[in-house]
């Protein structure tokens, strides 16, 4: 086995190119009709977009150059930070409230979402503390529990703006770490046991709950209320059909779905250009955590080997989470899909997560 | 830490495997949405973002039976307002106000209600074309002129009760309106604009026009011409004797179609608000039931004719003035009677004892059973609302006293339209025709028949042979007898009068009456049956006869001229003609009630004078002799001077 410094994975980065540019033009079109009635510009999504893609493009860059093994020494200083950001923006005066969620912090056009950052810092921690106590891992008590009384603390800041779709995605994020680094089977049983007992008890406590949770399954008994953000995704995809209704067609886009140009671009992304479109959007998505897994397998450290899952991990979560909801598989939650969806702290934290990536895929060995 | 690495990467590659196919099962999902789900989530996605402005179906016309127009449509456009297309709301509410004459802050209301659509009504329904080009004119964005129409009965309240009318939104109320309103009403089209969420217009999409199918003409079996006479000889009614109503039809006794039909009082289908709602809900020719009185005799005719029991010419009937059935004494309405008659002569006379022996050779089982032939005690099934079925003894009850009332039309009572349908069905030939007025069904554009309607025949009641002679007998009637007052030079009409009696609680009123006649023409082959009720009618003797009559004489002679029917030759000479200056006898009539008057029967015009029942004087005097038809005058009064 040798050890080269190879050049970056040019089917992961490829992929994630036409992600950016696909993205780009779904901001654009899915925000004409918002940008246009509240800013008189329908361009204004563009250009703010444009804007966060180069800061987002800069930090890839610098990270896809940065060895990533510098983040295991700098990991416990950054969940600090971030631990320390996450209770700042629940401070009223520090913390500003957009969309009912104290999730933002910072000054006008300069402001980011803390939680968006513990996700990586998570991924970065959880991939150094389990690369470090390896042995423990598969004990109950010695290895899991400390990991998942961090984990908890994190949703419950998160929880606290509240943020459920993050807090979510990060936790998932964590299990799929977990599982990586080979944490025992039988324990993701007891603790999916422990959850669903504690489900089952909210829902008894509260049956209103269980009927929000399954409103999805029909969202036409509730079609003003909780169904109306499913049924008018729906009536966006739906239509789209085979070759969709072409660039720019969208007439959901226009104030009928709500948020079209973030956590809805799949949404108008599929009605303007149809199956063919939406679905070399998720097979991109495939391929990207094809190549990501592909590096952390290869990858010759343990630490690298967690972050690159960790990385993909996140991203496909979101995925996951973003389109199950767009085309009425999940509830709605209030996920972004990554690299398409409108948002400045998002996109250039997963452009950064994206850099780090490609810093792993040129570590990768190559087997003989 | 080797070791480990392999189950971190057996980890991974299962990790891989799981988001392989969860992108499978997102695509799945995905082509389950846009192709499985597809049509209907468009059709319901379409739903969502189109608005349509109505385009209101023209009603269809009601036609007489050559085309001549009783119901139409006035173009009447109605405004809407989409108000999120609206750019200036205060300016425009008060531009439109003006036009529309409407309280500004009403019509600013309408501009900025939080609707997709909003009609502007009433001020906006239904308005004129001129107000409707001055709205258009204003060129206001997001406020449309939708086609309507309003109905327009364009001959006022001629044939209203059977044309009935429609309400604002053009749906049938009453009469053909209500009975044909699916087939006159058509669909609803419109025109779609596709919008966003806001309502505002989306410019990419184009608007969608659905057509509205018109309704279809209805083509009646009216004659207006026939229904044009009807209407004045009421009127001509209702002025000379006030009566408390009055009604007339006139049916083509081959085919039972209605020739024309009215009553009073009516009212103008535009206007009916500013009459009582009994006067336009009941279409009193098939709505309204009474004793018929002697018209009915025409059935006991039919049926004893049909079945041999009596021969006009060779039978004799004596008359003494009364009938004593089951110990009562049923009185002829001729003090005195009738004498020694054949039962020709029992006919012309109209004399209720002469009848009761008909209804007694009858017997109450075959009676009974022509009357139900001939289509009593149930509904014609004439396509109009309201029609009633009449009230006939149970023949489980019928004694021999009901059976001889039954004879000469009392204790029964029938609707007009009943008495119609089975005159014509004894003197036609003996077919019980369904009465109907809706003849054919007119494509509004291509003018083409979809539909007809045929005559249906429900029963032979009596052969050719009995028709014939009741014809015979009926003709006999107006020529010779108490019907002489309908007698027309040349049109051979044959008819009955009627008396009816009108009960109130049980009671027989007094000096209130119901007059009537049914008369068909020309005897040898009839194309008209003529039916007239006049209610009560005021300053003259209550007797059908007298008052309905000359009515019926003179609808039907008119009628049958416009109908283009050639006059017969050979007609039963009258027996004394209308210009002859035979003078008669004045009969006696001081000490007389005013009820006894009216049951004896005296062929001349009568005008009271006073307050009172009893006749205190008349003039002329008692025995001296004046033209037939001629006036008395009558001085009443509560007390009789005469040592009668």
């Amino acid at each position: 086995m040798k050890k080269h410094v190879q050049p970056v994975d040019k089917i992961l980065l490829c992929s994630l190119c036409c992600l950016l540019i696909i993205g780009l033009l779904m901001v654009y079109s899915a925000g004409t009709a918002l940008g246009e009635d509240a800013m008189q510009d329908p361009y204004y999504f563009l250009k703010r977009q444009f804007l966060f893609m180069a800061a987002g493009l800069a930090a890839m860059v610098v990270l896809s150059r940065t060895d990533y093994r510098l983040w295991q020494r700098w990991s416990p200083v950054l969940l600090i930070g971030c631990f320390i950001l996450l209770v700042l923006v629940l401070i009223p005066g520090i913390g500003m409230v957009r969309g009912g969620a104290r999730s933002w912090i910072g000054v006008g056009a300069f402001s980011i979402q803390p939680s968006e950052f513990m996700k990586l810092g998570m991924i970065m921690y959880l991939a150094f503390y389990l690369t470090r106590h390896q042995k423990r891992i598969t004990s109950f008590t010695k290895g899991l529990l400390p990991v998942l009384i961090l984990i908890f603390a994190a949703f419950g800041l998160i929880m606290m703006q509240p943020d459920l779709g993050t807090g979510a995605v990060m936790t998932g994020t964590c299990f799929v770490l977990l599982f990586a680094a080979g944490a025992r089977i039988r324990h993701f049983f007891i603790l999916g046991g422990a959850g669903a007992v504690g489900l089952a008890a909210l829902i008894v406590s509260a049956p209103y709950r269980l009927q929000r949770i399954t409103s999805f399954l029909d969202p036409w008994s509730d079609p003003l209320g909780t169904g109306f953000q499913i049924i008018q995704s729906l009536y966006a995809v739906g239509p789209g059909g085979l070759f969709g209704l072409g660039f720019g067609g969208s007439r959901q886009k226009y104030y009928y779905l709500p948020e079209p140009q973030t956590d809805f671009i799949f949404a108008i992304l599929a009605e303007e250009t149809g199956f063919i479109g939406a679905g070399f959007v998720l097979v991109l998505f495939g391929v990207f955590l094809w190549r990501g897994l592909a590096a952390a397998m290869t990858v010759p450290d343990m630490f690298g080997a967690l972050l690159a899952s960790g990385i993909c991990g996140m991203i496909f979560i979101q995925v996951l989470i973003n389109v199950g909801v767009v085309t009425g598989l999940f509830p709605v939650t209030g996920i972004t899909l990554p690299f398409l969806s409108y948002g400045g702290s998002s996109l250039t934290l997963l452009l950064a997560a994206g850099g780090i990536l490609l810093n792993i895929t040129k570590h990768r060995t190559s087997y003989d | 830490m080797r070791v480990s690495f392999v189950t971190v990467r057996k980890r991974l590659f299962f990790i891989l495997a799981a988001g392989a196919a969860a992108v499978v099962i997102l695509l799945l999902r995905l082509a389950f949405v846009q192709f499985s789900m597809g049509e209907r989530l468009t059709e319901l996605a379409q739903d969502s973002w189109s608005r349509d402005v109505p385009f209101e179906a023209e009603r269809g016309d009601i036609l007489d039976r050559d085309k001549e127009v009783l119901a139409g449509n006035v173009s009447a456009p109605s405004v809407l307002a989409a108000p999120q297309q609206i750019e200036e709301p205060e300016q425009a509410a008060a531009r439109l106000a003006e036009v529309l004459g409407a309280p500004e802050d009403k019509v600013h209301d309408w501009l900025t209600e939080n609707q997709s659509l909003v009609r502007l009504s009433p001020e906006g329904r239904k308005i004129n074309k001129e107000k409707a080009s001055k709205v258009r004119s204003l060129g206001i964005e997001g406020i449309y002129i939708a086609e309507d129409s309003r109905r327009h009965y364009p001959k006022g309240s001629y044939l209203s009760h059977v044309l009935g009318f429609a309400g604002i939104d053009n749906q049938g109320l009453t009469g053909l309106e209500k009975y044909y309103d699916e087939q006159l009403s058509g669909e609803r089209g419109n025109v779609s604009f596709f919008s966003d969420a806001k309502g505002q217009k989306l410019e990419n999409m184009a608007e969608v026009y659905e057509k509205p199918e018109p309704g279809k003409d209805l083509m009646l079996t009216i004659d207006a011409d026939v229904q044009s006479i009807i209407e004045r000889e009421l009127d001509a009614a209702e002025a000379l004797y006030q009566p408390d109503g009055a009604l007339a039809i006139a049916m083509d006794p081959d085919s039972g179609e209605i020739l024309g039909m009215s009553s009073r009082p009516d009212f103008n289908p535009e206007n009916f608000r500013d009459v009582p709602p009994e006067v336009y809900n009941q279409n009193k020719p098939v709505w309204s039931q009474y004793e018929p009185g002697s018209t009915f005799k025409i059935i006991t005719l039919a049926a004893a004719l049909e079945e041999n029991m009596v021969d006009l010419e060779n039978d004799h009937f004596n008359d003494p003035g009364y009938i004593e059935v089951s110990g009562t004494k049923l009185h002829c309405w001729k003090k005195g009677g009738h004498g020694e008659q054949t039962y020709l002569e029992v006919v012309q006379n109209s004399c209720n004892p002469g009848f009761v022996a008909m209804g007694e050779k009858l017997g109450k089982d075959i009676l009974f059973d022509y009357i139900d032939q001939f289509g009593f005690g149930k509904e014609t099934g004439i396509d109009l609302q309201g029609e009633g079925t009449g009230i006939l003894f149970d023949p489980e009850n019928v004694g021999p006293l009901e059976l001889a009332t039954t004879s000469f039309g009392q204790g029964v009572s029938v609707t007009p339209i009943q008495q119609v349908t089975a005159v014509a069905a004894a003197v036609n030939g003996g077919t019980l025709y369904r009465p109907f007025i809706g003849k054919k069904w007119i494509d509004p554009e291509s003018g083409k028949v979809i539909s007809s309607r045929t005559p249906k025949a429900k029963e032979k009641v009596i052969s050719e042979e009995t028709s014939k002679k009741v014809r015979y007998a009926l003709e006999h009637v107006v020529a010779k007898g108490t019907g002489r007052g309908a007698f027309v030079d040349g049109w051979r009409i044959g008819g009955k009068t009627g008396t009816a009696q009108k009960a109130v609680d049980g009671k027989y009123l007094e000096n209130n009456h119901i007059v009537s006649f049914i008369g068909f023409a020309p005897a040898d082959d009839p194309e008209i049956v003529v039916y007239t009720a006049i209610d009560n009618p005021k300053d003259t003797l209550q007797f059908g006869g007298v008052v309905a009559a000359p009515i019926v004489g003179t609808i039907i002679s008119d009628s049958l001229s416009v109908m283009g029917v050639e006059k017969r030759t050979n007609q039963v000479e009258k027996d004394k003609q209308w210009d002859d200056e035979t003078l008669v006898e004045t009969p006696d009539v001081t000490g007389k009630s005013l009820k006894q008057l009216h049951q004896a029967y005296y062929p001349f015009q009568i005008e009271k004078e006073g307050e009172g029942n009893i006749v205190a004087a008349q003039s002329p005097q008692p025995g001296e002799k004046i033209k037939e038809g001629g006036v008395i005058r009558l001085y009443l009064d509560d007390k009789s001077t005469s040592s009668d």
